[in-house]
This record gives C-alpha cells, sequence and structure tokens, in this order.
C-alpha cells in the first residue's frame, strides 16, 4: 500500500514594506516608557531607534546611571539581562555601550545605548545598581578599554593584568601582538617563550629527561 | 631455589616496560569539548580498563600521561605546564584534537597555536573532536612508544642512546636444562 508523500514547504513572507515587521514581539514596545523617560531626563534622551519593533534609548553618557536607577526604581525595569560594548571604528563616539534592561512584571524590553569617545573612554558604572553587571562591565574593560568610574573592582576579565593592549579594538591584529603574552618557558627553570608561534619557528621543547639538571634538586645541593 | 617450580627468564626492560605501558594513569587536562569525549574513552562503553588506564589521576603527582583535551588559551598554558612538571618522571603527553595540536578553528590572539609550542608532545590527535577510537588508538602508541623506549636499565644520561632491547620471548627452563616446554601455549609457536 502506498503512502503519499507529503513536502511542507518553509512559508515565505511577502515583502510588506508600509506593514509593521511581523516578527516583532509586544515584549519590546515599550513607548510609554521611553515617554516617561522623556518627560523626566529632556535632552539627555539623545534619540529613539525604532528596528523590528525593538526601541533603542540613547543616553547622554553622564546620565546612563541616573537613567538607569529610574527605570529601577521607577518603571519596574531590575533586572540587567546584559551589558557590553562594540568598536564602531568611527572618528567620534568610537565606542558604544549598550544596556539591555527587562520588565519581568511587566515582561517589557528595553535597550540603553551610550556612546563613548576615544577621548574620554570614562562611563558611569551601574553595578551599584544591578550587581550584574559586575562582571560584564570588567569584561567591556578588558575588551574594549572603556573605564567605567564607580566600579568597585574593575580588573581584567580575560586577559592576563599585566596585557597591555585592549584585542577587541578593531586596530588590534587578529593573531595578537608578539611578546605581549608569554608562553610558560621550554624547561621547568628557564626563561618565558617570548615568541608566540615558537614550534613553527624550530622550538622543540625536550623530553623531561633531556631538561638540565635543576639547581634546586637535591642531587646538586652541597649539604 | 627450587627447580621443580620453573622460572622464566627475561630482561628487566622488558619487563619494566611491559609493566609501564599497560598500567598507564592518565591526567586528564579537560579544557573543552574534547574533554567530553575523553570521558567516553574512559566510560564502560570503550573501556580504557582493557589497556589498563582506567585510573584517571587528577593529581600530577600521580600521573604520567597528560591528555591535553581542547583548546588551551595562552593564560591557561602557564597551568599546565606546571602541572606537566609535576608530573613524575617518566612521563608522556597527548594532544587531542586540532585545537590543542595545532589551534585548530581558534586561530585568534587568546588560544596557544598548538601546545607543542610549549610542550613536548608525543602523539597528537586530529578530529574535531576526535572519537574514543581515535583515543584508544593514541594510546596504544603511547604504548608501543614505551615499549620501545629506554627503560630505568639504561642510562640515557651518558652514551648515546640506543634501541631498548626487544621484549623477549619467555623462555621457560625445565629442571632438566633449556628445553622449552609447550611453546605453543606460551608465545603461539610451535617447535
Amino acid at each position: 500500500m502506498h503512502e503519499t508523500l507529503k513536502f511542507h514547504f518553509t512559508p515565505v513572507d511577502t515583502p510588506q514594506p508600509d506593514q509593521a515587521n511581523p516578527h516583532a514581539k509586544a515584549s519590546t514596545e515599550v513607548a510609554g516608557v521611553v515617554e516617561a523617560l522623556r518627560g523626566e531626563f529632556g535632552e539627555a534622551i539623545l534619540d529613539l531607534m525604532v528596528y523590528a519593533g525593538e526601541h533603542t534609548v540613547y543616553v547622554e553618557k553622564k546620565r546612563i546611571a541616573d537613567v538607569c536607577a529610574f527605570l529601577k526604581d521607577q518603571q519596574g525595569f531590575a533586572y540587567l539581562v546584559d551589558l557590553g560594548g562594540a568598536d564602531r571604528f568611527t572618528d567620534e563616539d568610537r565606542f558604544e555601550v549598550f544596556y539591555n534592561l527587562v520588565n519581568i512584571d511587566a515582561g517589557k524590553r528595553l535597550r540603553l545605548k551610550v556612546r563613548v569617545d576615544e577621548d574620554d573612554l570614562h562611563v558611569p558604572s551601574v553595578t551599584p545598581l544591578f550587581r550584574a553587571a559586575n562582571w560584564n562591565e570588567r569584561e567591556c574593560y578588558d575588551m574594549l578599554g572603556v573605564i567605567f568610574d564607580g566600579h568597585p573592582d574593575l580588573r581584567r576579565m580575560y586577559m592576563p593584568e599585566d596585557f597591555e593592549y585592549y584585542p577587541q579594538r578593531k586596530e588590534f591584529p587578529l593573531l595578537g601582538i608578539p611578546g605581549s603574552l608569554p608562553l610558560p618557558p621550554q624547561t621547568p627553570e628557564g626563561d618565558l617563550t617570548m615568541d608566540p608561534f615558537a614550534a613553527a619557528h624550530g622550538s622543540k621543547p625536550v623530553k623531561s629527561f633531556e631538561e638540565p639538571p635543576s639547581e634546586f634538586s637535591d642531587e646538586n645541593s652541597e649539604i | 631455589m627450587d627447580l621443580k617450580d620453573g622460572y622464566l627468564t627475561t630482561t628487566v626492560d622488558a619487563v619494566v616496560n611491559w609493566a609501564r605501558s599497560n598500567s598507564l594513569m592518565p591526567m586528564p587536562m579537560g579544557l573543552a569539548c574534547c574533554a567530553i569525549e575523553m570521558m567516553a574513552f574512559a566510560g564502560p562503553k570503550y573501556d580504557v580498563a582493557r589497556f589498563g588506564s582506567e585510573a584517571m589521576r587528577f593529581s600530577p603527582r600521580q600521573a604520567d600521561l597528560m591528555i591535553v583535551a581542547g583548546w588551551c588559551s595562552f593564560k591557561m598554558a602557564h597551568a599546565i605546564r606546571r602541572v606537566w612538571d609535576q608530573m613524575a618522571d617518566p612521563k608522556w603527553c597527548i594532544a587531542m584534537g586540532a585545537c590543542a595540536s595545532s589551534g585548530g578553528m581558534h586561530r585568534c590572539y587568546g588560544v596557544v597555536q598548538g601546545i607543542d609550542n610549549f610542550l613536548p608532545v608525543d602523539v597528537y590527535i586530529p578530529g574535531c573532536p576526535p572519537r574514543p577510537e581515535a583515543v584508544i588508538h593514541a594510546l596504544m602508541d603511547i604504548q608501543e612508544k614505551i615499549r620501545n623506549d629506554y627503560s630505568i636499565v639504561q642510562d640515557y644520561e651518558e652514551g648515546a642512546q640506543h634501541l631498548a632491547v626487544a621484549p623477549a620471548a619467555p623462555t621457560v627452563l625445565t629442571p632438566d636444562g633449556g628445553t622449552v616446554i609447550a611453546p605453543d601455549v606460551l608465545y603461539n609457536q610451535s617447535e
């Protein structure tokens, strides 16, 4: 007995340029919150961008902590989902820090953005407001060099503490800067390996029985 | 000695190498997804206990085979080298997977482009991640290497390193002399 094969085609949305994005979710429509922000902060709310039904509010850099405090205390956005940075590689306002906030009770999402110029990399920290921002701000500092004023412990997150560069900046080479990240020594008491491609340049780590005798072993002590 | 009990003659090299190669204790340096396959390699299905290596030792003092499984960052490299230096001699190293062998898909500033930049690697395993059979194959390669390597009786600090004595087939002597008994049972040969 034959069974008729049924093919299911993936439906394709017909373009509807004059209508709203069909994939937009109601949770990202926060026009009322944006109005409240404009009423409270006025000129500090620089711009509002709506794309795919998502509201993104550009905030003046110096007021970002106040805006977050207002949203947390009076608008119910008590949950900081994400915080991060981007390098736009422009002459002015080169870096951008974004804040994704969620109002769990109302089921609403809001994105804040702050532009940071390369000459003045200081941004007020929101870690005193949202403890979740702690490591995200450290990561942003580690990768882009944005300095968060008021952060309790602004250290590097991933890279070693003595690393001198900010690797997510666009001018940083993908394979790194040779000599900036030392490898361990080739023998237990040797010097650090400064060449990141030591094996490609002919270095061959020796087996342990070929290692030079230790200065600290019992065999060589004169006791 | 009562000759009626019988005895075996062999070389110390062969016995020591036999014991070492069949009781390798791996130090699982699991850094990424390769460690999942390494767990399967140690688990009941692939059962590395058949090769005497089921005892994973998380202390470097008790291990003699380091399996570096996964990508290794420059920050982690120092910890790996430290663990390696703490392992007692003799010791061997497996670079498991593309990332540990060459950096793999992580061609970037933060990942070491192959752990052989700072560790003496004995066996490389290709794959992303390698299947447990491949890890077992690497373990068997290590065993083969041990069986053909120096042992405690060879002075490797002085003189040129020579090949170890080939694993001796046991010759069982009877009280009467050198008559080989039951060669078919012992090493599958017939006189």
